[in-house]
């Protein structure tokens, strides 16, 4: 929808590019062209800060007598990260959003942690009554119960995001940079130098045709060592500012690229927001 | 008791603690230990190198 005398420029947008360079459960490693620095942050705080998840924001501690206090295992419980992917928070929406006084099965997960001494609690001991909303990792160590200990809390898991509380934020690593452009100039004197000081391996030897190849320019730091140990100084570092090489890393709830789509879903929200106004 | 996530970047590396702890008194090098265990950066590597379990 846009409203009339309001011109909107085809060209800016159109050319921009993406391709996946790596994606597995927990990573997601793209590069981005034809875009600007404003753009692909506003990209990068949204993935951060408003992609919502699943954490525990209330515990009710029956028995503790470990010798964690109850806040402290309450912060604990509060980090784990709780399996959150679409199709398990189907339905589940946002407290602030929810009618009901206090919690209800459209905004809350009640877990139970029951368990007597000795030994270690684990993240696997919490039972969820959502068989799907439960604890990401099983090996997350949460107390340690000696003889005749015992622990019992409810726990109650809500939707959230990372603008409240880190707990709620989806992303790890959510980070981009400039795309490294590695000019090697015509008076290369192959003195291989530069290849041996790249801590990263981006530089390489081609005995062939005996000229430096670059190899590796997805690694590349932009470090300068390279450059440094250049005595012709034919090698430059430098970069290309309407490219860049994005990384999403999850805490394993979401998979990465559903952040990503999720954050361009509230990105244009925020955009369809502006124009009803207008 | 090691704390839930790293306190820099936030992976979940007490979810490793369990396994870098029984391979390292074992013996192997703590470095191939993360290599192997997909902890990379250098955040969270100190999280467990660093931690000593006291009680
Ligand atoms: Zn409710
Ligand atoms: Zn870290």
């Amino acid at each position: 929808m846009v409203p009339e005398g309001l011109e909107v420029r085809e060209e800016e947008g159109s050319n921009m590019e993406i391709h996946v360079q790596k994606k597995n459960e927990i990573e997601l490693v793209f590069t981005i062209s034809g875009a600007d620095m404003s753009f692909v942050n506003a990209i990068r705080r949204v993935c951060m800060m408003e992609v919502p998840k699943m954490a525990i924001d209330d515990v009710h501690i029956i028995k503790n007598d470990s010798a964690m206090f109850d806040e402290v295992l309450a912060h604990r419980l509060g980090l784990l990260p709780l399996v959150s992917d679409s199709e398990s928070i189907d339905g589940m929406i946002l407290p602030e959003e929810c009618d009901c006084e206090e919690y209800c099965p459209k905004c809350s997960v009640s877990m139970v942690l029951k368990k007597e001494g000795p030994g270690v609690v684990y993240s696997k001991d919490l039972s969820s009554e959502d068989s799907r909303i439960k604890p990401v990792y099983d090996t997350i160590p949460l107390l340690k119960l000696k003889d005749d200990q015992e622990v019992e809390l409810e726990a109650t898991a809500q939707l959230g995001i990372g603008m409240e509380h880190a707990k709620w934020e989806p992303t790890t690593a959510c980070a981009y940079k400039f795309y490294p452009q590695i000019t090697i100039g015509e008076d290369c004197q192959s003195c291989q130098k530069c290849a041996e000081a790249c801590p990263r391996g981006v530089l390489e030897f081609d005995k062939k045709s005996e000229k430096i190849k670059v190899v590796d320019e997805l690694n590349c730091s932009m470090c300068k060592s390279c450059f440094r140990v250049c005595e012709s100084r034919t090698i430059d570092i430098g970069f290309d500012d309407t490219k860049f090489i994005f990384t999403i890393e999850t805490d394993g709830s979401t998979p990465p690229e559903e952040v990503l789509i999720k954050a361009c879903d509230v990105l244009s929200e925020k955009a369809d927001k502006i124009i009803d106004i207008l | 008791m090691i704390p839930i996530r790293c306190i820099s970047c936030g992976k979940a590396v007490s979810a490793y603690f369990d396994e870098y702890q029984n391979r390292t008194v074992e013996g192997e090098d703590p470095k191939a230990v993360l290599d192997d265990l997909g902890v990379t950066r250098y955040c969270c590597r100190r999280m467990l190198i660093s931690h000593v379990e006291t009680w």
